[in-house]
């Protein structure tokens, strides 16, 4: 089934696949990795893993990219309430707003060669020249915001409505304390990016 | 079917930024993805019901990325003896999981619980953008050895009850 499921997504690839329009990826075939898609978890009652169903949910797509990662240690974070695509949105694009102004007076103020901050279809670069790149963006299907560290590597961060915060959920880490804490280190200059 | 779909949208992509390198551009892949991508490793599919076989399936098609990675595992020395993978994604992303399946062969279970993104990333010189990709395949080894264990763990128990049933008899 699942090589069948593969298949299908194979034949789709020639079309190019949209990067964050909303309606027509919820739209398109989503795995289903665990038959009980709301249910809360800890490393305690983790599901075990099942066989992958048929279930188009988009909401089980969050599931699926963060079931490896739910076991990697407790998950502490309560993510019944999922969040809906237009309140995602509106929090993303603030959160990397804000990131891309501070990110500019924080460029004005340090004295990096090859700083370079740029924003461009929804992705936003920071160069620091041989200190390393990273790239931040929104990956709607997953209602994620994903980074790339030339400290840490690939993380994806979820909206925790808890803490109003992004969260790492493998690490437990925040988006903005995570770069905040690298780029001190990085440039050897703190910057306050809340 | 892998190389049909390759040839069309991806292969497109890759044959320009290789034209593009020819013009004097910067090389968009690494020559060791353009490797994987043309002399793919272990593409290919086991049979999920075989006891041996692990299979690990992460990311989702919306996404932009699904890797399918399978290992068989040697019941008595819990050796992974043999890996396959199928992958919808990006050039980066079918190189990731390639190199995840060359790596994973010929180790113990527990061994390649260790292979780190980083590793894979540097191996394959991934860009900032694509570091998720091997993200993913680290992912997906988990996942397989994971779903091994999780069956294993499912035959042992339920090997109980026939021996009952011939008591009986």
């Amino acid at each position: 089934m699942a090589a069948r499921l593969l298949r299908r997504g194979l034949l789709r690839a020639p079309r190019p696949l949209p990067s964050s329009s909303p309606v027509t990826s919820q739209s398109s075939l989503l795995f289903s990795l665990s038959d009980h898609s709301r249910e809360p978890s800890t490393s305690a009652n983790s599901p075990p893993f099942s066989r992958p169903n048929l279930s188009c949910n988009s909401i089980c797509c969050r599931r699926l990219s963060s079931l490896s990662e739910e076991s990697h240690g407790p998950a502490a974070i309560d993510y019944r309430s999922t969040l809906q695509e237009d309140e995602y949105h509106r929090l993303a694009n603030s959160t990397i707003h804000d990131l891309l102004e501070k990110l500019e007076e924080f460029g004005d103020s340090v004295e990096i060669d090859g700083f370079d901050v740029d924003y461009g279809n929804e992705v936003l670069t920071l160069k620091l020249g041989s200190l390393g790149t990273y790239v931040i963006n929104k990956q709607t299907p997953n209602r994620q915001i994903w980074m790339s560290s030339p400290v840490s590597g690939p993380s994806r961060f979820d909206w925790d409505q808890n803490a109003q915060a992004w969260i790492y959920r493998r690490t437990k880490a925040n988006l903005i304390q995570v770069l905040e804490t690298e780029l001190e280190k990085l440039c050897g200059q703190p910057i306050s990016l809340s | 079917m892998l190389r049909h779909l390759a040839n069309t949208a991806v292969g497109r992509r890759l044959r320009s930024s290789a034209a593009a390198g020819g013009a004097g551009l910067r090389r968009m892949y690494h020559e060791r993805v353009v490797d994987h991508y043309n002399n793919p490793r272990n593409v290919g599919s086991f049979d999920k019901n075989d006891p041996s076989v692990g299979t690990g399936l992460v990311g989702a098609p919306a996404c932009g990325d699904v890797m399918k990675l399978q290992i068989k595992v040697d019941e008595e020395s819990g050796k992974i003896v043999d890996a396959c993978f199928k992958t919808f994604g990006c050039g980066s992303a079918i190189a990731s999981s390639s190199v995840a399946t060359e790596w994973v062969k010929g180790k113990q279970m527990e061994e390649v619980l260790s292979i780190k993104n980083t590793e894979i990333a540097k191996h394959l010189s991934l860009p900032p953008v694509k570091l998720h990709c091997s993200m993913l395949a680290e992912d997906a080894i988990k996942a397989a050895v994971k779903d091994y264990e999780a069956k294993r763990s499912k035959s042992n128990s339920s090997q109980e009850a026939p021996v009952e049933k011939a008591a009986d008899a």
